[in-house]
C-alpha cells in the first residue's frame, strides 16, 4: 500500500509540475448534460415514476408534537381504508431502526418518543397518493407532550458552555450536548494583556433552508433476490446504501442506489436519502411493488436538515498597529432534534473560527446541542459561513476602533506562504490570500468608494464592505478521505466515465471529464457519463466538502495518466518514435517531432484491443492524513485551504431599511481554474444564495417547535428581482501541489464570505452594525430608529 | 385488484391539445393538470417544485397564458391548447431561448429550466426586444436556487436578438454537445 500511495501522489505532483499548457483546462466548455436538460429530456428521480406500472405511494405520518412520549400507535383504522396496502411502523423494520449519520440517534420510524415536528411515526402505503394522505389521518397516536426546547441557550450557557438542567431530548444518550471542540493556543490572558484595543461582539445566525428546486424523492424496486434497487435524489449514493442496508438488514451488495440527475443539493441531499430511500425500500419490500416517496415542499422543509443557527461571542485583541494578539470565542450551534452532520459542522466551524489570520493566542470553543427544532446538518459552507459572519464583522469593528482601513488591518494579519495557521499547520505554498485582497480592492476601486461613501447624507446611502474567508478542502480529520473513478475507452474510441461522485448541478463531473480529456488528448464530447450507481460506479466517498474536483480530480488524473502511458507506448511502437514524442490530439495521434507520422485515435484504440492492452483504468487517490489534537485543536486539520476576498456594494434606504445589493465582487484562490464555467457559476450562485442568507432567509419555529414558514411563499429565497445587480468573479491561481493541476475546491467557499461582506457594507452605509442574520428591512429600520438616525 | 376499490369519484373524459396534438384522457375531478401532463401523457419536462404555484418549475402555456400547471385542474384544461418545453421547437431543433441559454452557459442543476424557458418563451412571443426590467419581471415567478439569474437575463436578450434576426430555430446537430 505504501508504494501505491507514493505512486499516485507522484503522478499528481508530476502533472502539477510538468503540465503548463492546456487545451481545455480553464476554458469555457459546455457541460456534458446541458443539452439533455435544455431539451427537458433529463430524467430526475420522480420522472421515473412514469415508466413503472403497479406503483405504490408512501406517505409519512409526521409527529403532532415537537417533543412527546408515544404511548401507543394504532394503525388498524388506517389499514382498513380501501386502497391502503400496508401501514408500516417501527415494528416492521427488519434491520436497525436508525438513519443517524454521525451518531446513531435518529430512528427512521419513531418509537417511545418524538423529538421534533418532522419525526415519522408511521408510513402509509397505498395505491394512490391521495388515499395515502387521507388514510394517514386515521393513524391514531397517543402522545404525552413533553416540554419543548427551541432555544439552545436553554441547553447550555455562555461562560464555559456547560450543560444546564433541562428535560433531556435524547434521554437515551444522557446528554443533549453532541460535540465540543476547541482551539487552544498560547495564553489568551497574556494575549489580551498585550492588546491595546479589545473589541467584543455577540453574533447570531439563523436556520437556513436549502430550498433546492427538486424536492427529495426516492423510488424503490424490489428485486428477484430479496434485494432492492433505489433510484434516489442524493449526493451520496454509497453513504445512502450503507444506511439503508442497515435498516433493511441486507448486505450492501443487495442494495443498489442509482442516482439520476439531481435538482440541487447544497448539502441538503447528503443524508436525507438515507431516510427517504429506506422508507421507499421498506414499502417496496413489504408490498412487493415499486414504491415512491416524493416529498411535497412542506415535507421537504420539515423533513431534511437545515443550516445550523449559531450564537457566538467573540473577543479580539490587537496592538495599536493592528497586529492581532488574541482571539477568544464561545460558539453554540443548534443542531435541532438530531445530530445529522452536526458534530462535523461544529468541527469545521471551530477549525476556521479565527479566520485566515496569524494569531499568537487563541481560545475558541464550541458546542453543538440538541433542541426540538428541525434538525440541522450539512449546508454549503458547513459551519464556516456562520463563524465568518462573526469574525469578519469583528475585524471591521477592530479596524474602526483602531482608525484603520479594513483592508490594511487584514493585510497586517493574514496568512501568507510560510506562515503557520492557528493550528500550527505550516502553509509552505499555495496561499493566494493576499493576491485575492489586492485584486478585489483594485477591481472595486475600494479606497475611493470607502472615502466617498462616508460623506453621504441622502435617503439612499451606499456602502462598501469586505470579508475574507478560508475553507479547508475535503473531509479533513472528519474521516476517511479517498476518491476513485473508472475510465473505460470503448472499442469505437468513445469513453465511459464512472464515479460515485454525484453532480447535483454544481458541475463537478464536467471538471472531471475535462481533466481526463486534457490528459488523454481527446475532446470532452468523447465522454459518456454513467450516472452514479452503487452497483457500477466505484465508491468515491461522499460528494460534499468541496471535494469533488480536489479529490475526484486527482483520482481522474491518475486513471487518465495511466491510460495515456499505455496509449503512448502502443502509438510509439506503431509510429516508430519514443513514447514521450507521441502527441494525441484526437481524432489524430502523431509524433511531435514529425506530425506526418500519424494514425487515427480509433485505429490506435483498435490496435490496443488486438494487442491485449487494457483500455480500462481505475483511478484512486487518498488524501494526506489529517491531524487533529482534540484537547488543543493543534495539528493539520485539512490538507489545503481555499482562500478568498469578497467585496459587497450595497445601497440602503434610510427611510425603509431596505438593502439593495448593487454588486458583489468575488476573488477566490482555487489553486487553478479547471472548469471555468462551473467556477463562475459557483461564484454567482454562492453570491446569490449568500445574499439570501444575509438579507432574506430564515426558517422560523414557534415556541412549540412548529415551523411557521414551511413553504416558498413564506420562506423567501432570492428571485431574479432580488439578486445582486452585478456579480464579478475573479480568480487567483496560487497552485496547490497535490491538487489536480494545482486545483482546490470552490463549492462551499463560494457562500462563506457573502453575508459578512454585505453586513460590513451595510455598516459602512448606515454607520451602525447589525449582528444577527437575516438583516431584514425591519431590523435595519429599527436599528436606525434606535440610533435616532431616522425620525419616522 | 384493489384498483377498483378506490374509485370513489367517477372519472371524466377530457380532450386537450398538448404541443399541437390532441389527447383524450380519463381524469378524476380533483386531478391536477401537472399530473396528467407528467404521468398520463409523459411530458416529463414539467417539474413539480412546490405544488402551490410559488416556484415556477411546472409553468406551461395554456391558451396563450402562462400558468403553473400544479394549480390548474385537469378538467379546466378541457379543450385548451397547452404548450410545454417539449413543444417549443420542431423535432431536431432548438428554440432561440434554448440556444441562448447554452451560449451563456447558464445550466446548473436544470430543474428550474423548463419553467424558466416557458416564461422566457412566453415573453419573447409577445416582445422581441424586452428591456432588462421586462425580462426580470417576466421571470420573477421562476425560482432558481443554483443562481443562474444573471445569465437568464443575458440569455433572453440574446434570444431576442436571434429572433429579431429571424433565427428562431437552430439545428440540434449544429449545436456543440
Amino acid at each position: 500500500m505504501a508504494s501505491s500511495h507514493a505512486e499516485y501522489v507522484k503522478i499528481v505532483e508530476e502533472m502539477f509540475e510538468r503540465k503548463k499548457e492546456f487545451r481545455l483546462i480553464g476554458q469555457y466548455v459546455q457541460r456534458w448534460d446541458a443539452l439533455d436538460k435544455i431539451l427537458g429530456r433529463a430524467r430526475f428521480t420522480a420522472d421515473h415514476a412514469y415508466f413503472f406500472k403497479n406503483l405504490v405511494y408512501v406517505h409519512a405520518v409526521r409527529a403532532k408534537y415537537a417533543h412527546a412520549k408515544i404511548n401507543k400507535v394504532d394503525v388498524s383504522e388506517a389499514e382498513k381504508v380501501p386502497g391502503v396496502l400496508k401501514v408500516i411502523t417501527h415494528k416492521d423494520i427488519p434491520g436497525v431502526n436508525d438513519v443517524g449519520y454521525v451518531l446513531p440517534d435518529q430512528p427512521l420510524l419513531a418509537y417511545g418518543k418524538v423529538r421534533y415536528i418532522g419525526d415519522t411515526v408511521a408510513l402509509v402505503v397505498a395505491e394512490d397518493p391521495y388515499i395515502a394522505e387521507e388514510a394517514a389521518e386515521k393513524v391514531y397516536v397517543d402522545y404525552e407532550p413533553l416540554p419543548v426546547i427551541t432555544n439552545p441557550l436553554d441547553i447550555v450557557s455562555f461562560g464555559g458552555l456547560k450543560e444546564k438542567e433541562h428535560t433531556l431530548i435524547h434521554d437515551e444518550r444522557g446528554s443533549d450536548v453532541i460535540a465540543r471542540f476547541r482551539i487552544l493556543k498560547g495564553d489568551v490572558r497574556k494575549g489580551f494583556k498585550e492588546a491595546d484595543v479589545v473589541v467584543e461582539g455577540e453574533y447570531r445566525t439563523q436556520f437556513q433552508e436549502h430550498a433546492y428546486l427538486e424536492p427529495e424523492a426516492a423510488l424503490a424496486i424490489p428485486e428477484h433476490d430479496g434485494g432492492v434497487t433505489i433510484i434516489a435524489s442524493t449526493q451520496c449514493p454509497h453513504e445512502a446504501r450503507r444506511a439503508i442496508s442497515r435498516v433493511l438488514g441486507l448486505p450492501f451488495a443487495k442494495v443498489r442506489i442509482v442516482v439520476p440527475p439531481v435538482g440541487g443539493g447544497f448539502g441538503g441531499k447528503e443524508d436525507v436519502a438515507n431516510e427517504i430511500g429506506a422508507k421507499a425500500a421498506l414499502a417496496a419490500l413489504l408490498t412487493g411493488r415499486p414504491a415512491l416517496v416524493m416529498h411535497k415542499r412542506e415535507e421537504s422543509i420539515i423533513g431534511h436538515s437545515k443550516r445550523h443557527p449559531m450564537i457566538a461571542r467573540y473577543r479580539h485583541g490587537a496592538k495599536r498597529n493592528g497586529t492581532l494578539t488574541a482571539v477568544e470565542a464561545e460558539i453554540i450551534l443548534d443542531t435541532g432534534a438530531y445530530a445529522s452532520l452536526g458534530p462535523f459542522v461544529l468541527w469545521r466551524a471551530i477549525v476556521h473560527s479565527t479566520g485566515p489570520y496569524k494569531i499568537p493566542h487563541v481560545h475558541t470553543e464550541g458546542v453543538a446541542v440538541y433542541t426540538n427544532n428541525v434538525y440541522a446538518g450539512a449546508f454549503r459552507g458547513f459551519g464556516n459561513p456562520q463563524i465568518t459572519f462573526a469574525v469578519e464583522q469583528q475585524m471591521d469593528k477592530l479596524a474602526e476602533e483602531l482608525g484603520m482601513d479594513p483592508v490594511e488591518l487584514r493585510l497586517k494579519n493574514i496568512l501568507r506562504n510560510g506562515d503557520r495557521t492557528v493550528h500550527g499547520q505550516l502553509l509552505d505554498h499555495g496561499v493566494g490570500l493576499e493576491e485575492t485582497i489586492k485584486k478585489a480592492v483594485e477591481a472595486t476601486d475600494w479606497y475611493r468608494k470607502r472615502a466617498e461613501y462616508a460623506k453621504q447624507t441622502g435617503t439612499i446611502r451606499k456602502g462598501i464592505g469586505l470579508a475574507l474567508l478560508w475553507h479547508g478542502n475535503s473531509i479533513g480529520a472528519e474521516g476517511a478521505d479517498y476518491s476513485s473513478v473508472t475510465l473505460i475507452i470503448n472499442r469505437d474510441g468513445s469513453i465511459t466515465f464512472r464515479t460515485g461522485l454525484t453532480d447535483f448541478g454544481q458541475g463537478s463531473t464536467q471538471g472531471l471529464i475535462m481533466i481526463a480529456a486534457e490528459i488523454l488528448g481527446v475532446p470532452p464530447d468523447y465522454f459518456r457519463v454513467d450516472q452514479p450507481d452503487t452497483s457500477a460506479t466505484p465508491d468515491a466517498g461522499p460528494t460534499v466538502a468541496s471535494r469533488a474536483t480536489a479529490m475526484g480530480g486527482n483520482a481522474t488524473l491518475v486513471a487518465a495518466y495511466k491510460l495515456r502511458q499505455r496509449l503512448n507506448q502502443v502509438a510509439a511502437d506503431i509510429l516508430k518514435c519514443s513514447p514521450e514524442d507521441v502527441e494525441i490530439h484526437a481524432p489524430d495521434v502523431y509524433c511531435k517531432s514529425d506530425p506526418s507520422r500519424k494514425i487515427r485515435w480509433v485505429d490506435l484504440i483498435e490496435e490496443c484491443f488486438w494487442r491485449g492492452v487494457p483500455l480500462q483504468e481505475f483511478g484512486y487517490y487518498r488524501a494526506p492524513k489529517a491531524v487533529w489534537e482534540d484537547e488543543t485543536g493543534q495539528g493539520e486539520p485539512y490538507f489545503t485551504y481555499t482562500f478568498g476576498t469578497i467585496v459587497a456594494e450595497v445601497a440602503v434606504d434610510m427611510e425603509t431599511g431596505k438593502v439593495t445589493v448593487d454588486r458583489v465582487t468575488t476573488v477566490y484562490d482555487i489553486g487553478k481554474v479547471i472548469n471555468r464555467v462551473g467556477a463562475e457559476l459557483h461564484a454567482e450562485g454562492g453570491a446569490i444564495q449568500g445574499m439570501g442568507y444575509a438579507l432574506m432567509e430564515e426558517l422560523v419555529h414557534d415556541e412549540n417547535g412548529r415551523v411557521l414558514n414551511p413553504n416558498l411563499y413564506a420562506y423567501y429565497i432570492p428571485t431574479i428581482m432580488d439578486a445582486p445587480k452585478e456579480i464579478v468573479a475573479l480568480w487567483v491561481e496560487a497552485g496547490y501541489r497535490r491538487g489536480p493541476f494545482g486545483a482546490k475546491g470552490l463549492g462551499e467557499p463560494s457562500i462563506n464570505g457573502i453575508a459578512p461582506a454585505i453586513a460590513n457594507a451595510i455598516a459602512h452605509a448606515i454607520g451602525a452594525r447589525i449582528t444577527s442574520l437575516p438583516i431584514t428591512p425591519e431590523k435595519v429600520y429599527l436599528t436606525l430608529k434606535k440610533l435616532g438616525k431616522i425620525k419616522l | 385488484m384493489t384498483q377498483t376499490q378506490v374509485q370513489e369519484y367517477p372519472e371524466i373524459t377530457i380532450t386537450l391539445n398538448v404541443n399541437g396534438k390532441d389527447f383524450t384522457v380519463n381524469v378524476k375531478p380533483y386531478e391536477r393538470l401537472i399530473d396528467v401532463l407528467r404521468y398520463k401523457l409523459g411530458f416529463l419536462s414539467v417539474k413539480e417544485g412546490c405544488g402551490r404555484g410559488e416556484c415556477g418549475t411546472c409553468t406551461v402555456i395554456m391558451d396563450g397564458k402562462l400558468v403553473p400547471s400544479c394549480l390548474v385542474l385537469a378538467v379546466q384544461a378541457r379543450g385548451k391548447k397547452i404548450i410545454t418545453l417539449e413543444g417549443i421547437a420542431p423535432q431536431g431543433k432548438l428554440h432561440a431561448i434554448q440556444k441562448a441559454l447554452l451560449d451563456t452557459y447558464a445550466m446548473q442543476c436544470g430543474f428550474c429550466f423548463p419553467g424558466v424557458i416557458m416564461a422566457a418563451y412566453h415573453l419573447l412571443s409577445k416582445n422581441q426586444n424586452p428591456s432588462e426590467d421586462e425580462i426580470k419581471y417576466a421571470l420573477s415567478g421562476n425560482l432558481c436556487r443554483c443562481g443562474s439569474y444573471l445569465r437568464f437575463v443575458k440569455a433572453v436578450k440574446l434570444a431576442a436578438e436571434y429572433i429579431r434576426k429571424g433565427q428562431v430555430y437552430f439545428d440540434l446537430k449544429k449545436v456543440p454537445p
